[in-house]
């Protein structure tokens, strides 16, 4: 069964524990059963791997299967995923890839590396399981649910539909609304720092604020590799900022944007504290006491005022750029999209699977063969974010680090608070001239 | 002492020529008062840059700080306030009727201080009532702080409302001794005033005071108060069934102290040894005693659990909390506090009211330590820590120290102010 799992090989304690002696030994013994002693020696090792923790139990059960049918006719061991699959939905020996006709019209890059779309079950199969491997079910199959039917998002989990069919109906139902999100590739993200400087350079932001921010980080204990998190207002469909704020200056516009009145901001802070994800940033002095100041159009096509760096004493933060969603010609685009030249930020109707994030997504998906790690941030906090993010996911152990770039390498400042000093007071500038 | 005598009494401060130490106390009152408004206005010209608060995450600061803790410790006295006020008309505990009036004044301009720290907290005060009042019903289906708006101003028009019917009655039956000076103000307040009134005033007088002592523990800050914190969803060591608990038995500590301090302070200044006895400073700080013990073994619940088998985020908190020395500075003080209690309870020789008022002096600070602590640490370590900036720090400027200085100021000039017009001691004009 190895001719499936290429992909997965690694070069791991597994080879050294099970390794060519012993391989000889097993074999010796297998010969005698009458059975594949190929197949078995492969479930061994993989069986130790579940042990180290280089796999999970559904990928191991995943590996096999078809080997398993060949060999036995039967696999009776857990089905794949079983505490998800209804029982009956099911035949026991299908492929886990499928070409699904239906599908393909939502899948131009499917039909073109001639591998056609993935079930749900089958991206599920090859996801690595978890919730990585539920989330793209889900959002193969009814991309962020919540938005116009008040379904929370992962309410569609458990569905076995098809991911085309329910594609199709999710775009051709009336009541699907737009709401605007995120795919950041991590994966891609070189920490160039590009997007801080679109953002900053479009929204007039002051140093030190950072509507977009990316953090190296390590996981300690597992290797001495750097990933980066990029971190901007995860414009939550349901956002502990606009729930609490006192004056509905924070609010979620129709299409899942979420924005500051500043006609109505009086500056509490309130929506600060209640963010999980440190994502806003309060004017704190004039913005262009540290080269900041916005010029552009202030206020969208409702006409409220909610574009670009915050005036003194009200509370700014990532507004997806809503100033180029004013007009056709920048609509579907940020600052920090278009300025990244790794491709990491792609922005668009997630709710729409014609939209060039979700077709980033599959595309990702089928390039990986759905060996793909997506998450959003904090979610179990039910914030319900709109950025999917391909990656790594950060432990709740991650340590931020410096990584091979820091922000002053590029001319940024990072920590905020290193600037906010305020003028000298009066009675200083009396007594403390001698 | 005929009750005659005890009116005099009380009305010493509104008749007598003031002394040189009220004077001096008033010049000390007003200049902090200009020194807090000019901080106030250097802040409004400035920008809120010119407090040490900062953006959290990445920023590497703290978006709430001496501000808010001073501003849930001013509206715990004020809360604990009227509590005992409210309690002594509802459970008719006569022994404390002489600082009741005091508490209940004590409530309105701690209130008012509180609602003055909001608006010294805001990035753009002058957008309170415009921002909020429109927007009221979408925002009170959701934001604690509209609650806490909406309750604190209903709370104040109750106290408000219950101060102004009880003080009626006093004012009519001294109304021929009062200084003509102040006149126009006694006839507004007296404005209809019957005497054949005065059972139904008692009748409604009675009714809010239930409304206070159900509204103010329970829902105030046994409710919305710790609810601006406990609801959010990123800071670990905010969150907990016992916040409001521990919210309320701060409050009524640091309400029980004031009011000692207060009333020695008036006793001192007055000679009213006979108008508040000696008896009346034992049972409060007996009261004081029980609650600031309530505070202490709320605590030991916080950090043991915190320390112990807690989910991360709150094991980080709280250890976090048990490393700051302000933090243990207030559970001393508060253990000293209940211990000298504790043994003058135990030994009715070792009590004397100037130890009680230095002992009950204690946990007034204490909690304003605890207060500012707990703010800060909710921030300092929230729930997703991946931020170089993360914990932040902060240290209050000058300008944030200007407003305790404020604050203590108008409290202090709104007593010798109002002392000089209305009794401060109910005159008890049944009796006499």
């Amino acid at each position: 069964m190895s001719r499936d799992n290429e992909g997965m090989r690694r070069p791991d304690r597994v080879a050294e524990i099970f390794d060519a002696e012993w391989e000889a030994r097993a074999r010796k013994t297998l010969e005698l059963s009458g059975f594949d002693p190929d197949l078995a020696i492969e479930v061994a090792r993989d069986a130790l791997r579940v042990v180290t923790g280089d796999i999970d139990e559904d990928q191991f059960h995943a590996r096999h299967h078809k080997a398993y049918v060949e060999e036995f006719e039967v696999d009776d061991r857990p089905r794949l995923f079983s505490s998800e699959e209804p029982a009956e939905a099911e035949p026991a020996p299908e492929p886990a890839m499928e070409t699904e006709p239906e599908a393909s019209p939502d899948a131009p890059e499917g039909e073109k590396n001639g591998r056609g779309v993935l079930s749900r079950r089958a991206a599920i199969g090859l996801a690595g399981g978890g919730a990585a491997a539920l989330f793209l079910g889900d959002l193969l199959q009814a991309p962020m649910g919540a938005a116009g039917n008040d379904n929370p998002a992962g309410a569609g989990r458990g569905g076995d539909t098809p991911a085309g069919a329910d594609t199709q109906d999710a775009a051709s139902g009336s009541d699907r609304k737009v709401r605007m999100g995120m795919v950041i590739d991590l994966s891609k993200c070189e920490k160039l720092l590009m997007c801080a400087g679109g953002c900053k350079s479009g929204n007039g932001l002051p140093d030190g604020v950072h509507w977009i921010h990316t953090q190296a980080f390590q996981e300690p204990d597992r290797g001495d590799d750097i990933h980066y998190l990029v971190k901007n207002c995860q414009h939550c469909y349901n956002a502990p900022c606009v729930m609490v704020c006192p004056t509905t200056a924070r609010h979620r516009r129709e299409d899942g944007l979420v924005l500051t009145d500043y006609d109505l901001c009086f500056g509490c802070r309130y929506c600060q504290v209640s963010c999980p994800y440190g994502v806003n940033f309060f004017g704190w002095a004039d913005p262009e006491l540290h080269g900041g100041g916005y010029t552009g159009k202030r206020t969208d096509y409702r006409g409220k005022n909610v574009a670009g760096a915050p005036p003194t004493g009200m509370m700014g933060k990532c507004t997806f750029a809503v100033q180029r969603q004013e007009s056709e010609a920048t609509r579907g685009s940020t600052y920090c999209s278009s300025s990244c030249p790794n491709g990491v930020i792609h922005f668009g109707d997630i709710n729409d699977p014609e939209s060039e994030p979700l077709q980033y997504l599959r595309q990702r998906l089928n390039e990986t063969q759905g060996q793909l790690s997506t998450f959003r941030l904090l979610e179990d906090l039910g914030t319900e974010p709109s950025i999917i993010f391909i990656g790594q996911e950060p432990s709740k152990n991650a340590e931020p680090v410096d990584g091979p770039r820091v922000h002053e390498e590029w001319g940024f400042v990072e920590e905020r608070r290193s600037l906010l000093e305020g003028p000298e007071p009066w009675f200083k500038r009396i007594f403390g001239r001698d | 002492m005929t009750g005659e005598n005890r009116t005099d009494a009380i009305l010493r401060p509104i008749k007598e020529r003031p002394s040189w130490r009220y004077y001096a106390l008033l010049a000390v009152a007003i200049v902090g008062l200009i020194w807090f408004l000019q901080a106030w206005v250097f802040q409004l010209r400035n920008g809120m840059i010119v407090a040490d608060i900062g953006d959290w995450g990445v920023g590497g600061g703290i978006p709430w700080g001496l501000y808010v803790g001073s501003f849930i410790w001013w509206v715990g006295i004020a809360h604990g306030g009227i509590i005992i006020s409210a309690a002594v008309r509802l459970f008719g505990l006569d022994t404390y009727k002489p600082i009741a009036r005091m508490a209940e004044l004590l409530t309105l301009v701690a209130l008012s201080v509180a609602a003055l720290y909001i608006l010294v907290h805001m990035g753009r005060p002058d957008r309170v009532v415009t921002s909020i009042l429109p927007n009221l019903p979408t925002t009170i289906q959701s934001s604690p702080l509209a609650w806490d708006v909406t309750v604190i101003t209903l709370y104040f028009v109750l106290t408000a409302t219950y101060l102004g019917l009880t003080i009626r009655e006093d004012l009519y039956a001294i109304r021929n001794r009062l200084p003509k000076v102040f006149s126009p103000i006694y006839s507004v307040m007296l404005v209809g005033y019957r005497p054949e009134e005065q059972p139904k005033i008692d009748r409604m007088a009675w009714w809010l005071a239930l409304a206070v002592i159900i509204l103010a523990p329970l829902f105030l800050h046994g409710g919305v108060i710790p609810w601006l914190f406990a609801l959010l969803p990123g800071n670990p060591i905010w969150f907990g069934a016992a916040q409001g608990p521990q919210f309320l038995t701060i409050a009524l500590s640091s309400a029980l102290g004031s009011v000692i301090v207060m009333a020695y302070i008036f006793r001192r200044a007055y000679d009213w040894e006979h108008v508040i006895p000696d008896s009346v400073f034992a049972g409060l700080a007996r009261w004081l005693a029980l609650f600031a013990m309530l505070f202490l073994w709320l605590q030991i619940q916080k950090i043991v659990t915190g320390l112990s088998m807690a989910p991360a985020a709150i094991a980080t908190g709280t250890e976090a909390t048990a490393r700051e020395p302000l933090y243990w500075a207030a559970i001393i003080l508060i253990h000293v506090a209940v211990g000298y209690f504790a043994l003058q309870m135990l030994f009715p020789s070792l009590f004397s009211v100037g130890r009680t008022v230095i002992a009950a002096a204690l946990p007034v600070v204490a909690t304003l330590l605890e207060k500012f602590i707990f703010v800060l640490e909710g921030l300092m370590y929230p729930v997703f820590r991946l931020h170089g900036g993360v914990p932040g720090s902060y240290a209050p400027t000058w300008v944030e120290i200007s407003s305790v200085i404020g604050a203590f100021s108008i409290v202090l000039l709104f007593f010798l102010l109002v002392s000089r017009v209305i009794p401060l001691v109910e005159v008890e004009v049944h009796e006499s």
